[in-house]
């Protein structure tokens, strides 16, 4: 099986560190993507095409991080395209926002059964949005979020330690365990009538850790709770949103959400997020000052509107949850046939991967690194994502590097 | 809170730098020489409200024990801002016990503190030596990763980003020099100047001693680092994460 070079990443990274601060920042970037060991990982891609990624020296990929989620029909999807391209005929970045504006706002919105949508740019941009809203309708200062949270970078999103963080911009986060609705009834009384808002991802996805679905009941009880506390429920959608149900995945699992936030899956990789929400909230959210240079062009409100048809078509959820079992199991199978234990946690759409030999996290990024080495963009520590144009002969194709790379892994440890 | 914490300080001024005098008299010949053919000799240092520790000196070497034992010199400081006066010089130490000994302090005590300083703050002129580059790049190396544990263990921040660091071993190495673990239990640190046996939980490999020096004098991006490859970093990788977070403050405090 061919293993691949990244000469030309290597070379183009050194241009990158002379002019870009650490080469790559954030989470496409080596270090915060945990690319161990970091030659093994393509740097820069050159081109993308359905499930398919190639990088600047050649190297093809079946990429299952989709862009960390906004590829969710398939890279350079014709239909989404061919309508971004048309608005791009008519207007974008205009000074009054195009009329598309409103079809969007009307379709997401009779789509995720909520109100009304502001939009953005990005996950952060609306979930500080959800925050802020609650803060001005509820006039409460704290946010109980739940323990392995993100909800992006903005600087009340972060912790007490990290760089450029002061005491201040945390000072009214509160903690609970996931799935502790003890903990929360518990947090909420010790700061009765002090609480803005729960912010939570539908289910626990953060990283390092096996992804956690929610309790039987739990959701229903802190939609309850949050209604009788006088508390807004928040549900960060970001990562999920689309991929486990249209209408949102508050409606996955039974609850209804006073504010949503959108992004990744929303337009298919045409910028745009979106905060849905409830018609009591609307007042707070119109008299915000919250507002951004681009956050009102029209190519991607018309990639947005041809992305959620065409999920609707394909019933893409559904989609994905097959495409996605039927790849895990293929990679459980191939992992237990070399003496691996292939860990599979979260919703299948958006699946965890992690190798349960031992307590470290070393055979699991080996085995990582043997798949992208051999063309399967996997990573550590992150869930994954399914898109629509995912095929059958991806997925074996797929199953058939990763039997490789299980083999190369125990071939390095004969002990096993 | 950004401001940093005298407590944390004088743990750091105990433990890392006093405490690298072990290192010092090991690896250099010029420390052994210092205490040659003198009688074993032990000097503690009481920090109220501080850290406590006990020197030996013995066969030329130096170890430093936690806590105050049967001791020939002992120096009492009312406070850790008095005990980091020491290291800064504004404070002057008065023994309560051990006059008899001052002539350790002022003659062999005295010149390997001075020697130590000479390295941890080396001049450009002596790191072009190889060898000095060398041992100032391994002792700041020992200081640096037994800082991290003071910091993990007294600073409040500090406390933050150790509370989110799970039980297991950290190995930290410079290739061709220094290793060290960094023990997490509890989300207390405790560091070792080697590599224990047990498998780690999380590994931080730093390629060269020139590397470890250019990231000890702030010459080169870390991030970046770890992108070109020349930081690797393995397993457990949240831990590593919030590791750095504590060195940021290592910086600050040894600064």
């Amino acid at each position: 099986m061919k293993i691949n070079d990244y000469t030309k990443s290597k070379e183009m990274f050194k241009r990158a560190a002379k002019v870009i601060p650490s080469g790559v920042y954030g989470h496409l970037g080596p270090a915060e993507g945990c690319f161990v060991p970091v030659s093994a990982f393509p740097l820069f891609s050159e081109r993308a095409k359905g499930s398919h990624i190639w990088d600047v020296d050649g190297n093809e990929f079946i990429d299952y991080m989709c862009a960390y989620g906004p590829n969710v029909l398939g890279y350079g999807d014709e239909d989404v395209d061919a309508a971004a391209l048309e608005q791009l005929k008519k207007g974008d970045c205009t000074t009054t926002p195009s009329y598309k504006m409103v079809e969007f706002a009307e379709l997401l919105t009779d789509t995720v059964k909520k109100d009304w949508a502001f939009f953005a740019k990005n996950g952060g941009d609306t979930t500080t949005l959800a925050i802020m809203t609650a803060r001005a309708a509820t006039h409460r200062k704290k946010i109980i979020f739940v323990n392995g949270f993100y909800h992006g970078v903005a600087p009340w999103t972060q912790k007490l330690d990290y760089p450029g963080v002061l005491p201040e911009d945390v000072a009214n986060n509160l903690y609970v365990d996931w799935n502790d609705f003890g903990a929360l009834e518990k947090l909420a009384a010790e700061n009765e009538g002090e609480v803005a808002a729960f912010i939570a991802t539908p289910y626990l996805h953060g990283n390092f850790f096996d992804n956690v679905l929610p309790a039987e009941g739990y959701w229903q009880k802190v939609r309850k709770f949050c209604t009788d506390k006088g508390i807004i429920l928040i549900c960060d959608d970001v990562r999920c949103g689309f991929r486990l149900d249209l209408a949102g995945s508050d409606n996955f699992y039974g609850f209804e959400a006073d504010l949503i936030c959108f992004c990744k899956a929303l337009a298919n990789g045409w910028n745009v997020s979106a905060l849905c929400g409830k018609e009591f909230l609307k007042s707070a959210v119109s008299g915000m000052t919250y507002t951004g240079s681009y956050w009102m062009s029209a190519v991607p409100f018309a990639a947005g509107i041809a992305c959620i048809n065409k999920m609707k078509f394909l019933d893409a959820p559904k989609l994905f949850r097959e495409k996605a079992l039927k790849l895990t199991g293929g990679l459980k199978a191939a992992g237990a046939e070399h003496g691996f234990d292939l860990r599979v946690s979260g919703e299948p759409a958006l699946f965890y991967l992690r190798t349960a030999n031992g307590d470290s996290l070393f055979l699991h990024q080996e085995w990582v690194a043997e798949c992208v080495k051999r063309g399967v963009f996997i990573t550590n520590h992150h869930n994954h994502f399914i898109n629509a144009s995912l095929t059958d002969e991806d997925i074996r194709k797929t199953v058939e590097v990763a039997e490789d790379a299980f083999k190369a892994v125990k071939n390095n440890h004969p002990e096993l | 809170m950004s401001l940093i914490d005298a407590k944390t300080l004088a743990y750091i001024n105990m433990f890392a730098i006093l405490g690298s005098l072990e290192n010092l008299t090991r690896l250099s010949a010029d420390a052994g020489d210092v205490l040659t053919n003198r009688k074993p000799i032990k000097i503690a240092f009481d920090v109220k409200g501080g850290p406590k520790a006990t020197l030996t000196f013995k066969d030329g070497r130096c170890r430093m024990r936690e806590g105050i034992g049967k001791c020939d010199i002992k120096i009492p400081f009312s406070s850790c801002a008095k005990f980091n006066g020491l290291m800064d010089g504004t404070t002057t130490p008065i023994p309560t016990k051990g006059f008899r000994h001052i002539k350790f302090l002022l003659k062999e005590f005295t010149p390997l503190t001075d020697m130590l300083a000479k390295i941890l703050r080396p001049s450009k002129e002596d790191l072009e030596n190889r060898e000095f580059f060398e041992l100032s790049t391994t002792l700041t190396f020992y200081v640096l990763t037994v800082a991290v544990a003071q910091i993990a263990n007294h600073d409040e921040i500090g406390r933050f980003s150790a509370a989110h660091v799970v039980d297991g071993d950290i190995h930290m190495v410079v290739e061709g020099g220094p290793a060290a673990t960094l023990r997490v239990k509890n989300h207390h640190i405790l560091t070792h100047k080697c590599l224990l046996p047990d498998p780690p939980k999380a590994k931080m490999a730093f390629e060269s001693f020139d590397l470890m020096r250019a990231v000890i004098d702030g010459g080169v991006n870390t991030v970046a680092c770890i992108g070109e490859g020349s930081i690797s970093m393995g397993g457990d990788i949240s831990m590593l994460d919030n590791l750095n977070r504590i060195l940021d403050r290592a910086a600050l405090y040894l600064s």
